[in-house]
C-alpha cells in the first residue's frame, strides 16, 4: 500500500509541472507572441516590407493604449521571398520552434498557398491580410480568416461589372502574370465576364514576373483589336508594357490588378499611367491631402524617418487596418485566450475597422472572408482619384458560404 | 507576319539587345584582363540607375549626369578591385567568384536598405514619344541606346588597339607573369579594367532606366549579359555586343512566333546548342598552350 501510494505522489509530482505550462503556446502572462511572414527581399518585396512596417505600426499603437487585458502584443517576422516553401518553412518555424499564438500573412498569394494544408491540419489561427488565394478560405477552414486583400473572385465580380457596365466595353484584352495573385485575377475576371456578360476576352497572354520586355505579349494584343486592355501583374512590369503599349501604337486605355492601384505605379510609369483604372482595396491612398490621411502618413513617418521613396505604400495600410482587427478580436476573446476563444471573437467581428483608412471587416460562423469593397479610381493629373461608380450586383461570393 | 510587323519587331529586339550588349561588355573586359568573371556586375548596372536617380533629382543637365555616372562608376570599380578582389587574387577561382557575387548582394542591400523596394523611373533624354517614320515607331531613348552601345564598343576597341594600356591589357590577359617580365604593371592593369568595366556597367544603369524603369531587381539582367558574352566568345568585345543583339532579337522574335510562355527559354536553348558546335562562341578562340 505504502509503495502504490509513492508511486500515485510521484505521478502527481511529475504531472504539475506539465500542468501548470498547459496555457496556450505563445500566451504568457503577460505577452501574445504572433508570427507575421512576408516577402521582405526578392521582386515582390514591396509587398512584405509595406506589410510587416504597417503591421508593426498597428502593434506599436495597441502596446502603447496598454496591450490587450494586460499582455504586449509580439511579433515574430520571418521573410518568405515570395515563395511558397519559404512561406511553408517560415510557418513551421513560427509555430514550431518559436511557439507562436496565431500568424499573420502580409506575403501575398504566391508564397501564402504554401502554408494553407499545414496551417489547416494544425488548427492554429492565421489572419490572412495581403493574399486573394482562394484557398485560403474556399473550401471553408474554421482557423483562417481573410483580412484586406479580398478573395480572388471579388476581383473578377467588380472588375467584370466595370468593365461591362461602366466602361462600356466588349472587347478586353488580359494580360496576366503566371504566378498566384495575377493569374486569379485574370481567371476570375474571365469567369465573370463569361457567366454574368456573356463575353469571352479577345485576348489572353501571359508573363512572368520580372520580364522586362513584352513585346510579343503586345502585339497579340494589338492584333486582337481590343478597346481596353487589363493588365494584372507588378507596377515594374506594369510601366515596362504600358511604355511598350504606346511605342507599338496601342492606344486603348489600360485596366490594372488591384496590386497596382498604388503611387507606385505612377512613380515607375510616370505619363503613361494617365488614365488608368483600377479598384483600390484601401478607401484613401498614401499621398492623399484628406486630413485623416495626412494624420496616419504623419504616424508612420515618426515611426520610419528614414523610409524610402515610395512609403508607405497600400499594404503599409492594409496590415495596418488588418493588425488592429487582429488586435480588437484577441481583446474580446478575453484574458483566458485559446485558440479556440480567438476564433469566436473573429466571427464576431462585425463592420470593424480602425479609422477611415481602412475599410470594415465583417466575418461570420459561416465565411471569413472580411472584405468584399472596393474603390474604384483613375489616374487623373499624376494622382490616383475615385471613381463614382458603384457596384449593383449581388456578390455570387457569399452565397457558396450559406 | 507582316514586313512593317517584322521591322517593328527588328526594332524591339534590337533596343533591349543593346542593353545586353553593353552589360556583356561590363562582363567580358575584366575576364579579358584579368581572368575574373563579375557575378555582380548586374548589381552594379543597378547601382548606376540609382545613381542616375538621384542626380536627376538633382536636377543636373544629362551631360553632366552622364560624364558623373561614368566617373562615379569607374572610381567605384577601382575601389572593388583594390579592397575586395586584390587581396584575394591568388585564391582559387570559386572563391573570387563567390567573392564578386557577394560584392553584388551586398550592392543591393545597401540599394534596397537606402531607397526601398517600389520601382520608380527616370525621363529618357529625348523624352519617350515615339519617333515615326513609315508606318515604324522608335522610341528615341531606344535609339540613343543602341548609338551609345556603338559609341562605347569602337571605344573600346579603339582603346585596345592604340592605347598603351589597351596593349597592355591584352598582354596581361595572355600572360600576365610574361607581362609582368616585360615591365608591365599588371595591378595597373587590373585596376583599369575593372575601372572599365564598372563605368560602362553603370553608365549601362543610367541608359536603361527610362526604359525599364528603376528598382533593386533590375539586376538579373546579367543572366543575359552573361549568355551574349557566352554567345560572342568570352573574350572578344565585338562578339559581346553581337551576342547581346542576337539574344534581343531572338528573345523577341520567339516571343511572337513560338510565345511568351518560352521565349525566356529559347535564348538558354540556343546557347546550349551552339557550344555544342562551337564551344568557344562566335568569336572565341581556344587557349593555345605550349607543351
Amino acid at each position: 500500500m505504502k509503495r502504490v501510494r509513492a508511486l500515485v505522489w510521484t505521478a502527481i509530482a511529475a504531472l504539475l509541472p506539465s500542468a501548470a505550462l498547459a496555457q496556450e503556446q505563445g500566451v504568457s502572462a503577460d505577452t501574445i507572441t504572433i508570427g507575421a511572414f512576408g516577402p521582405i527581399t526578392g521582386p515582390a518585396a514591396y509587398i512584405g516590407l509595406g506589410g510587416r512596417d504597417g503591421m508593426n505600426l498597428a502593434v506599436k499603437e495597441v502596446n502603447a493604449a496598454g496591450g490587450i487585458n494586460g499582455r504586449k502584443l509580439v511579433i515574430v517576422f520571418e521573410d518568405d521571398a515570395h515563395s511558397p516553401t519559404r512561406a511553408l518553412a517560415a510557418v513551421k518555424k513560427l509555430f514550431e520552434q518559436d511557439k507562436v499564438f496565431a500568424v499573420m500573412s502580409v506575403g501575398g498569394s504566391n508564397a501564402t498557398v504554401g502554408a494553407v494544408d499545414y496551417v489547416k491540419e494544425r488548427g492554429q489561427v492565421m489572419y490572412v491580410s495581403i493574399a486573394s488565394a482562394p484557398q485560403v478560405t474556399w473550401p471553408f477552414s474554421r482557423n483562417l480568416f481573410r483580412g484586406g486583400t479580398t478573395e480572388a473572385a471579388r476581383y473578377g465580380e467588380l472588375y467584370a461589372e466595370y468593365l461591362a457596365t461602366n466602361a462600356k466595353t466588349k472587347r478586353i484584352a488580359i494580360m496576366s502574370g503566371r504566378e498566384e495573385y495575377p493569374r486569379n485575377e485574370g481567371d476570375a475576371t474571365v469567369a465573370k465576364l463569361k457567366s454574368w456578360f456573356d463575353i469571352a476576352p479577345v485576348a489572353r497572354v501571359e508573363f512572368n514576373i520580372n520580364d522586362k520586355d513584352f513585346t510579343g505579349q503586345l502585339v497579340e494584343v494589338q492584333k486582337s483589336n481590343p478597346d481596353i486592355v487589363a493588365f494584372f501583374g507588378n507596377p515594374a512590369e506594369a510601366s515596362i508594357a504600358m511604355r511598350q503599349a504606346k511605342e507599338l501604337g496601342i492606344k486603348q486605355p489600360f485596366f490594372v490588378g488591384s496590386n497596382m492601384v498604388d503611387p507606385s505605379l505612377i512613380a515607375a510609369a510616370r505619363s503613361n499611367a494617365e488614365g488608368v483604372t483600377g479598384f483600390s482595396l484601401i478607401p484613401l491612398l498614401p499621398g492623399s491631402q484628406l486630413p485623416d490621411m495626412v494624420k496616419w502618413e504623419g504616424a508612420w513617418r515618426k515611426e520610419y524617418p528614414n523610409a524610402p521613396a515610395g512609403r508607405p505604400n497600400n499594404f503599409d495600410l492594409l496590415a495596418y487596418g488588418d493588425a488592429h482587427v487582429m488586435a480588437e478580436a484577441l481583446r474580446r476573446a478575453g484574458k483566458d485566450l485559446t485558440t479556440d476563444s480567438l476564433i469566436r471573437a473573429l466571427e464576431a467581428i462585425q463592420n470593424y475597422r480602425v479609422g477611415p483608412v481602412a475599410t470594415p471587416r465583417t466575418f461570420s460562423t459561416k465565411h471569413h472572408v472580411g472584405n468584399l469593397t472596393l474603390v474604384p479610381m483613375m489616374v487623373k493629373n499624376g494622382a490616383w482619384e475615385p471613381l463614382p461608380w458603384n457596384s449593383t450586383r449581388e456578390s455570387d461570393i457569399l452565397k457558396r458560404y450559406q | 507576319m507582316t514586313g512593317t510587323l517584322a521591322f517593328q519587331l527588328a526594332i524591339a529586339g534590337v533596343s533591349v539587345g543593346s542593353i545586353y550588349a553593353l552589360v556583356a561588355l561590363a562582363i567580358v573586359i575584366p575576364f579579358k584582363a584579368s581572368g575574373v568573371l563579375n557575378f555582380g556586375q548586374g548589381e552594379v548596372v543597378t547601382a548606376g540607375a540609382y545613381l542616375a536617380l538621384v542626380l536627376t533629382t538633382l536636377a543636373l543637365p544629362y551631360p553632366l549626369v552622364v560624364v558623373v555616372v561614368f566617373v562615379l562608376g569607374a572610381l567605384g570599380g577601382v575601389l572593388i578591385e583594390r579592397v575586395l578582389i586584390r587581396p584575394i587574387v591568388s585564391a582559387p577561382e570559386f572563391t573570387i567568384v563567390i567573392a564578386t557575387f557577394a560584392i553584388g548582394l551586398l550592392i543591393k542591400g545597401a540599394i534596397s536598405l537606402r531607397f526601398g523596394d517600389s520601382p520608380v523611373s527616370i525621363d529618357g533624354p529625348f523624352g519617350m514619344v515615339p519617333i515615326e517614320f513609315a508606318n515604324l515607331r522608335v522610341n528615341p531613348t531606344s535609339a540613343w541606346i543602341l548609338v551609345c552601345t556603338a559609341a562605347v564598343t569602337l571605344a573600346i576597341i579603339a582603346f585596345f588597339k592604340y592605347t598603351r594600356m589597351g596593349k597592355a591589357m591584352r598582354a596581361v590577359s595572355i600572360n600576365a607573369e610574361a607581362a609582368q617580365l616585360m615591365g608591365i604593371r599588371v595591378s595597373s592593369v587590373y585596376r583599369w579594367a575593372w575601372g572599365i568595366s564598372t563605368a560602362i556597367g553603370a553608365f549601362a544603369g543610367l541608359l536603361v532606366a527610362p526604359v525599364i524603369g528603376i528598382n533593386p531587381e533590375i539586376g538579373s539582367l546579367i543572366l543575359r549579359g552573361l549568355v551574349a558574352a557566352v554567345i560572342g566568345g568570352f573574350t572578344s568585345v565585338t562578339g559581346a555586343v553581337i551576342g547581346g543583339l542576337a539574344v534581343g532579337l531572338i528573345e523577341t522574335y520567339s516571343g511572337v512566333l513560338i510565345g511568351s510562355a518560352v521565349k525566356n527559354l529559347v535564348p538558354f536553348l540556343l546557347l546550349l546548342l551552339l557550344l555544342v558546335f562551337r564551344p568557344y562562341g562566335l568569336f572565341g578562340a581556344a587557349e593555345i598552350k605550349r607543351v
